[in-house]
Parts: C-alpha cells; structure tokens; sequence
C-alpha cells in the first residue's frame, strides 16, 4: 500500500465519521479549527489526513444541531481565533455516536471475519 | 447551547450578514496562516509553505459556501439573493415576463374566479351575523322521497313549541303586479313574510321600518317594504319614499320602510308584505305551504335542534295520521333550503375547479418551457455554480424563486382581474344564463378569504411547475459531464419529447379555438341574417300570467274557473288593444316565432316519409296558436286551410305544418290529409293509446321555430279553454319599443293582476341567444389570443436555443459553401415537423367536431373546409414567422465566430 492509499480513507467514511472525530477532539478542551485539525492529524498518528477545509462546514453543522458552541478569544501568541467547545448536548451525542460506531466497526468487522 | 442562543446566532448571521461573513474569512486566513507558519518551520520557502498550505486545505470558496449552506437560515439570506436575482431577470428578458404574466394572470384569474363562484354555491354564508346560526325546517316526505315546505298549521306548532330554534318565521314567495303613480304593471318577486322575518337577518331598514307583529293581525292597515333596487329604479330613490302608495296587484298597500342595498332575503325578493295567513281558516291538510326558517337557541346545535324538531314530528304524526304520518321535519341551514345540492354533486362541483387546475398546468408548462430555454442559455453559470459547490438544492430553489416572482407578479394582477372579472360574471354572465333571474342574496362578487388563499397557492403551484421542472431537467443527469460540453460549445441540453408533445398540443390549439370561434361567429351571422318571413319589427310580444287568487276573497279558488277568469281577461284585453289606434292586430300562441319551440319526436301514418339517417326518428317543434295567428303576424296558409274557429271549440285533432315539415318529413309531397303524431318529446305521452293521431289540414310558411335555421313544426289551435296562450303579439303601427309602457299601463287597466313578463319586439326575440354566442366569442378570442402568444413565444425559444446550440456547426458549414437552403432545412426540419403535426391534429379535431356536433345534412360545407385549409396555412406560416429572426441570425454566423465559440 502506497502512503497516498494509506493516507486517503474514502471519501464517504470521512464525512460520516468526521463529525463525530471533531467531538471526541474537542471533548477535552475547547480549541480552534487550525488545532482541531493538528488533533485529528495528531490522534490518528497521521493516518487520517482530512482534507482541511471540509472541517469547517463540519463546525457548522454541528453548532447548528447545538452540540458545540463558539465564541471569539485570543490564542497564546495573542492571536484573535474562533474556539470551539462542547456543549452537554454535544457530550451526550458524542457518548452514543462513539457506542453506535463501535457497534457498526463491530458488526462490519464480524461480517468480514466469517465470510 | 440552548435554543435562544442558536437563534440569536441565526439571526445574527442573517442580519449582520457582513460581519459574519468577515468573521469566516478571519477564522480561514488564520487556518492558512498557521498552516503556513508550520510549513516554514519545516524550512519551505515562504512561496512554497503558502502554496502547500492551500492545496492542505482545498477550495476555499468551496467550503465558505458550504459553511453558508450549512447555517441554520441559510436558505432565506440565499431565497432573498434569489428573489433579487429573479426581479433582476423580469427586466432583462421582457418577452418572457410580458408573456409568461400574462400566460400565467390569465391563468389565476380564471382560477380563482371560479373558485369563489363555486365555493359560494356549494358553501354558501348569509351575510349576517352570526349567518351560520339561521336554519331553515322544511318536511322530509317519506312517501315521495322529497323535501318539501311545511304547512301552515306545522308552522303554528312549532312557532308555539320548539324551544332550540328562536325567531321562527315564515313565507310565501309570490309574484305581483307592481303598479305605481304612471299606471304601469311589472312584475316583480314579493315575499309574504312574517315580521320576525327581519329580526332573524339583524338588518336594520335603511328608512323607516320593517314590518311588525301588528302589520300581520287581519285588520291592520296594508303595509308594504321594498327593496333599493325597486327604490332606485321604480321611484329614483325619492327621499319621501315613506308613506307613498303602490298597488301589489289588486291590494293598495303604503311604503313604510325600504331596505339597504343588497337585501334580498329570504331569496331574491325585493318587496315585502306582512304574511296574513291564519291557519284556522284551512283544514289541517289543505293549508298553504310555507317555507319555515329561524335561529338556533345560544348554544343550542343543529343536532340538538333536530333531535327536538324530531320529537314534535313523531307526535304530530301519531296525532295526525291522516296527513303527516309519512312527514319528518328537518331542520338544516339556512342556505341549502333554497339550494339544496346532495353530497354527490357538491363533490361534482367543487371537481371543476380541477379542470382550471388542469389549465393552469398547460400554461405553466408552457412558462417552464420558456424558462428552460432561457436557463439553457445560462447553463454555463449553472455549471459553474455547481463546481463552485453550489447543492443541486440551490440551483432549484434559485430557479424557484425566479419563477415565483414572475408568478407573484402574476397572481396580483391575477387578484385584481378576478375581484373585476366575478362582478362581471355575476351581472352579465350568470344573469344571461338565468335568463333575467336575481342569484340568491348570499351570492356576492368579492373575494373571500379563503379565495384570497387559494391564490396564493396557484401562485406557489404555477411557480413549482414554471421554475422546478425546468430546473430539475437541467441539473438532472451528467452535470459534469456537461461541463465540457457546454466549453466545447456544443449542446449540452435538448428538449426533450415533453416539450414537443406540448408544442404540437399548443399548436394544435392555436388551430382549434379560433376555428371554434369563426364556426360560432358563423352560427351567429346565420341566425341575424336568418329571414323573419313576417314583419317582425312591428309586433310586439310579452308573456302573460295572472295571480291564481279571486278577487273575491271568497270566491271561486277551483284551477278551472281560474283559467275561466284568465280566458275572461284575455279577451277584454285584446278588445281594449283593439280600440287603441296604433294596434293593427293581436293574437295569442303558446310560443312565437324564432323561440326554440321543442323537439320532438313524431311518426306518419302509413311511413313513406324521406328516409331518415339516425335512429331517433324525424324531430320537430310545436306551438298552439290561435285561429287568428297567421293573419296577424300578416302572412296566410300556403295550401289547405287555416283553423277556424270551430276547431278550437270542437277541440277537433288537427295541425298545420310548415313548409320545412313538407320537405324534410314529406319530402316536398302534399300533406293535407295526412295523419301525424308525437312518439316522444314534450307533445308525446307515454302510453300508447294515449298518442292521437292529429289530421293534417294545412301548410304554413316557416316563421322559425328555433333562433336559427328552419326546423320542421306542427301548430295546432289552442284548446278552448284557453290553456297554453301565454303570449299576447300585437301589432303595432309605429316603433313597438315605444308601444310597451302603453300596453303595460293598458294591461293593468283591464286587470291589475295581469302580469306581463318579458316584453320585446319580435324582432329581438333571438337578441338575448346573440348576446350568448358574442359572450362565448369573447371569451375564445381571449383564449385563443393567451393560447397563440403563449405558443408563439415557445416556438421562438426554442427555435433561438436550437440556432445558439448550433451556432458552430452552421458556421463551419456555410463556411464549407453548403447550400444555405439545406443548412436551414436540416436545423428547422424538427421545428417544422412539430408545426405541421399541430396543425393536422387542430385540422382534424375540427373536422370531427364540425361534423359530429352537427345535425345531419349540417356537417362542414364547401367554404368552412375552405376557411379550415386557408387557416391552417395561416398558422403554419405564422409558426414559421418565429423561426424567422433565429434562423436570420443562424445564416449571418461568421466562420471565425463559430470557432471562436471554441
């Protein structure tokens, strides 16, 4: 496997999994998209590389289903920078979201083993 | 977060549009910046970090749209951008707005026009408070499976006893003399009402009063109310109105309120007396019949009222076997006493508005063709909005609000013409079809509220189908496959077998309608120009009847010496007519000339007539005249004899025919002495022994038994008893219009109670069925005109869309010295096929319509097919005048510019 392959999942698994990626990554604190985006990097040791724009529509849909919030503070190097955090509504769907993609990579993995 | 803030949040991003919209370019310089920052870190040169960290992070303009897609209310910034976009396009293509307005305005105003018209008889509204709560009681005669009205003695019971239903009242519809100062007669609709009649509608009298209780006690002094309308035109709205005198018939009665414009309770009544009907002077049984009507008790249901209503009916009938044990009262809103429809046909009326729909449709699709062809010249910014990230949601939605200004714009002007075109078909229409007759009161010419909706909604609908269906084709299948194509300047889009069913229809009706409209023109000529074969402008005719009451109170109620007293006055008043100097004649028929006189079926005696060429036999029309008619309307019996006034005494069984009869019955041979009778039709009864046979004794000249071509028919002598005469023709030395006040004035001399209805020349008798056919003309020019400029319109767009798809290939081929004629024959022969398909199909639903609707012998004569292949070459050629200025453009096309498009 070429590291292109290795490092472009398809397309469709990206945007279903992409939303919930963003939670988890945010559940520890609140971070701007620039960090966001170092964290999926960071998380999937470089395996997942996100086409970075697309994370920015995914921030908007999310703060429009009330799962994250935003607001404008400056960074460490006094940079003005949009941060992102997780509302409780967005605590709880990353908890069910995270159990049913175990329970799917389960099922999959299940159906791949036995046939 | 919870919900108020998202919704700041919304709505912040919808009214600071700007500042968010800065913010995201903030927050996605800042993504590129630190990305950059780190690419430098890894050693990169500035140039190089700055490159990679885009091609990281992809579109950008991309992903903005795409954050905006994704913001709660991004579709109303984005509706409001569509609908300026849509405005912006009404004026850079002002064909297609004049066209498609006006298209999709006529479309709505017949829409909504007939919707209020139907709405309102099938959901009728009094118009007064609380009009719902008004009920009428009528009995449900369980023998006969009929409603009908209540009796007189009922009415008293249940004004005694019933508790749920308030105000109870009643009347009796009746038709009068209206005599004034001038002595002049007309008959006019009179409501005997009792007074809570008044109190039930909460309708004040606009001067005076209405009537009282007391009005109604036997001795009072006869008091009358009339309506505006009699007000204005019978008294010029004298403002001392009050306490005048009129004559209602044979009673004297003083004016003692008038009432507002408009009211026409309980149906179309413009008078009003107090009702004097006591029911101890009637055997239970015998008793006048009135409509009953009243309000429900507050609170009280209709069920609930019924279901006491049904208590009184039960003991009635056990009390009074006799006459009500077949009878239940009901008890019903108002309204649909007078226009009761069953369930089936209220459905069956209301499904007429889906025809309008269906019309709407047609016009629409036509919209959406022109809107096709206008989007396929801006497919290349579709496609490109589409690459730029643009939801095939968006492109509809976009073309959706730019068909739903245009149908907006429509569907005002579409308001405004149908709150004008239902007053118009409410005094014109409806009152040509009624033949003169009043709609019930409720019946108005606004628009109701829910009209008002409906319009909205063919709006939305004209602009799904103008806007959507073109917009779904267009971003359907292989967007990106098109991308290189519309580059390459070839066509990308086509119109498909859709569009050019609905061009051959469109075509096909462009023949049809003003077709129809010339056979109807000619159908009219031919009954102006149709020969009287009398002179018919100097007589006069009016329709008589006389009040069924004596004139004695106590005198002689029986139906025959009713039609003794009507024969009676007959006469005297033909001999008052006499003695005037300016009558030459008069005579009396149950029907006069150029009215249509029946159709009925009739047998010879002994067969040998002309063979017939359908099944239902020979039809002809019929009349009762009196001996005297012929020679009055100034014209003798052509062969045998007249009637004498011996036939019409020994009620002898003879006719006289008219030539027509002659030659389409006999075949041109000697009638006299031939029997004839009635097989089926209004002359004929059912039972077979039943059918006499009557002598023919006499042939008369054809003075038109239909407003048209002659017809065949059988006079016979009007019966001794004077039945069947209704209507009085004088002759009259001078202007006959001028003679009426005169006869008015005469006929209430001779009798008060002699009504005379319809008065006219008789050379006007077929003018109201002129007015019908000019009415239809109208309206199929008016059509046929929407139908042409719509299908004009379309021929033109898509004649341009094809000559822009090709623009390249002409060029490079008359670049190459093609045969211009050829080049043009290979773009247009598509087009063409589609004209001439239309205009065969018109062709030929004409002809069948001209030669199935008509009688035989009457089928499309030598000038009419002349007149169809003329107007088919008209339309064919006129067609063609729309693929003139393309085609132009096509031929002129430059080499270099055909490959430039490359």
């Amino acid at each position: 496997m070429s590291p292109a392959e290795r490092r472009t999942p398809p397309h469709e698994v990206v945007r279903g999994t992409l939303d919930l990626l963003i939670l988890k990554a945010l559940s520890l604190e609140a971070m701007h998209g620039w960090a966001i985006s170092q964290r999926l990097e960071q998380l999937s040791d470089e395996a997942l590389q996100v086409g970075q724009g697309s994370l920015y529509p995914a921030l908007q849909r999310l703060e429009e289903k009330g799962w994250i919030d935003s607001e404008w503070r400056s960074t460490d190097q006094n940079r003005r920078a949009k941060y992102y955090e997780l509302t409780p509504a967005g605590r709880r769907a990353l908890g069910a979201e995270s159990e049913q993609w175990r329970r799917y990579v389960e099922m999959v993995d299940l159906i791949l083993r036995t046939t | 977060m919870g919900w108020t803030k998202r919704w700041k949040k919304r709505l912040r991003a919808l009214v600071h549009k700007d500042a968010v919209e800065r913010e995201l370019d903030e927050e996605l310089a800042f993504h590129l910046e630190m990305a950059t920052r780190e690419k430098l870190r890894a050693g990169m040169t500035a140039e190089e970090a700055r490159r990679q960290a885009r091609i990281e992070f992809g579109g950008v303009e991309r992903f903005k749209e795409e954050v905006r897609d994704a913001r709660g209310l991004a579709w109303v910034s984005g509706m409001s951008l569509d609908f300026r976009l849509g405005a912006r396009m009404l004026v850079k293509y002002p064909g297609l707005t004049l066209v498609g307005t006006l298209a999709i305005t006529f479309a709505i105003w017949i829409g909504i026009g007939t919707f209020e018209f139907l709405s309102q008889v099938v959901f009728p509204t009094l118009p007064f408070e609380q009009g719902g709560r008004v009920v009428a009681i009528r009995s449900w005669d369980a023998e006969r499976s009929r409603m009908r009205a209540a009796g007189l003695h009922d009415f008293a019971a249940w004004r005694g006893e019933l508790r749920s239903v308030r105000e109870l009242g009643a009347y009796r519809a009746v038709e009068r003399n209206l005599i004034t100062g001038d002595g002049r007669g007309e008959p006019i609709g009179v409501a005997e009402i009792t007074a809570s009649g008044f109190g039930v509608t909460r309708v004040p009298a606009l001067l005076g009063r209405t009537l009282t209780a007391e009005d109604e006690a036997p001795g009072a002094p006869p008091v009358v109310v009339i309506g505006h309308d009699v007000w204005q035109r019978r008294f010029a709205g004298d403002p001392g109105m009050l306490g005048r005198t009129v004559l209602l018939g044979r009673q004297r009665a003083t004016v003692v309120g008038v009432m507002p414009e408009g009211f026409g309770f309980p149906v179309a009544q413009n008078v009003w007396t107090p009702l004097r009907l006591d029911p101890l002077g009637y055997a239970r049984g015998e008793e006048p019949r009135v409509e009953v009507f009243g309000r429900l008790a507050p609170g009280v249901s209709l069920d609930e009222a019924q279901a006491e209503l049904a208590a009184l009916g039960r003991r009635t009938s056990a009390d009074f076997a006799a006459t009500h044990r077949h009878l239940r009262p009901r008890v019903m809103p108002y309204a649909r006493s007078v226009l009761s429809l069953p369930l089936g046909l209220s459905v069956g009326i209301l499904s007429l508005n889906g025809f309008v729909i269906i019309l709407l449709v047609l016009v629409c699709g036509n919209v959406a063709l022109l809107m096709f062809a206008r989007a396929a010249t801006r497919e290349g910014e579709i496609v490109v909005r589409s690459a730029l990230g643009a939801s095939r949601r968006r492109i509809v939605a976009q073309m959706f609000a730019e068909a739903l200004v245009l149908s907006a714009l429509a569907g005002v002007a579409g308001l405004a013409a149908a709150s004008f075109g239902l007053r118009w078909a409410m005094d014109s229409l409806i009152a040509e079809l009624m033949d003169g007759a009043r709609l019930p009161f409720w019946f108005h010419s606004s628009l109701s509220p829910a009209s008002i909706v409906y319009a909205i909604v063919l709006t939305v609908l004209a602009a799904l189908i103008a806007g959507v269906v073109p917009a779904l084709k267009m971003t359907g299948t292989g967007l990106q496959g098109r991308l290189r194509e519309s580059g390459a300047g070839g066509g990308g889009l086509r119109f498909g077998g859709l569009w050019t069913a609905v061009i051959v229809t469109q075509v096909a009706v462009t023949v049809v309608f003003p077709l129809i409209t010339y056979f109807v023109q000619k159908d009219a000529r031919q009954i102006e120009a149709q020969k009287d074969g009398f002179a018919a402008g100097q007589y006069l005719a009016a329709r008589l009847e006389m009040d069924r009451e004596p004139p004695d109170p106590a005198g002689d109620t029986t139906r025959a010496a009713y039609l003794a007293r009507i024969e009676d006055t007959r006469a005297r008043l033909e001999r008052r007519l006499l003695e005037e100097p300016t009558v030459a004649g008069v005579t009396f028929a149950s029907n006069i000339p150029r009215r249509y006189h029946g159709w009925n079926q009739i047998e010879m005696d002994g067969g040998a007539v002309v063979p017939l060429d359908t099944a239902r036999g020979h039809r002809v029309g019929a009349a009762h005249i009196a001996p005297d008619y012929f020679e009055v309307l100034g014209r003798r019996v052509l062969s045998g004899r007249g009637f004498y006034s011996s036939d019409v005494e020994s009620g002898a069984r003879v006719v006289i025919v008219n030539e027509r009869f002659v030659d389409v019955v006999l075949g041109g041979k000697n009638p006299v002495g031939r029997r004839v009778r009635y097989v089926a039709g209004e002359g004929a009864a059912s039972e077979e022994k039943e059918r006499p046979w009557y002598e023919i004794v006499g042939v008369a000249p054809d003075l038109g038994m239909t407003s048209g071509y002659g017809v065949g028919g059988l006079y016979h002598p009007v019966p001794a008893d004077g039945l069947h005469a209704d209507y009085l023709v004088v002759g009259v030395r001078g202007e006959p219009e001028e003679f009426a006040p005169a006869l008015q004035r005469l006929a209430a001399g001779v009798d008060p109670t002699l009504r005379l209805h319809d008065i006219l020349p008789l050379d006007e008798v077929e003018a109201s069925e002129l007015e019908f056919y000019a009415f239809w003309i109208r309206i199929t020019a008016l059509l046929t005109l929407v139908v042409l400029v719509l299908s004009w319109a379309g021929i033109y767009a898509v004649m341009s869309f094809t000559v822009s798809r090709r623009t390249r290939e002409i060029g490079i081929r008359v670049a190459m010295g093609a045969d211009a004629r050829r080049v043009v024959f290979a773009i247009f022969r598509r087009p063409l096929t589609q004209v001439a398909l239309g205009v065969t199909a018109g062709a030929a639903v004409i002809l069948l319509l001209r030669t199935g609707l008509s009688d035989p012998g009457h089928g499309p004569s030598a000038d009419e097919v002349a007149a169809l292949i003329g107007y088919a070459a008209v339309m064919f050629a006129v067609c063609l005048l729309a693929c003139v200025v393309p085609t132009r453009r096509a031929l002129g096309v430059e080499v270099t510019e055909a490959l430039r498009v490359e």
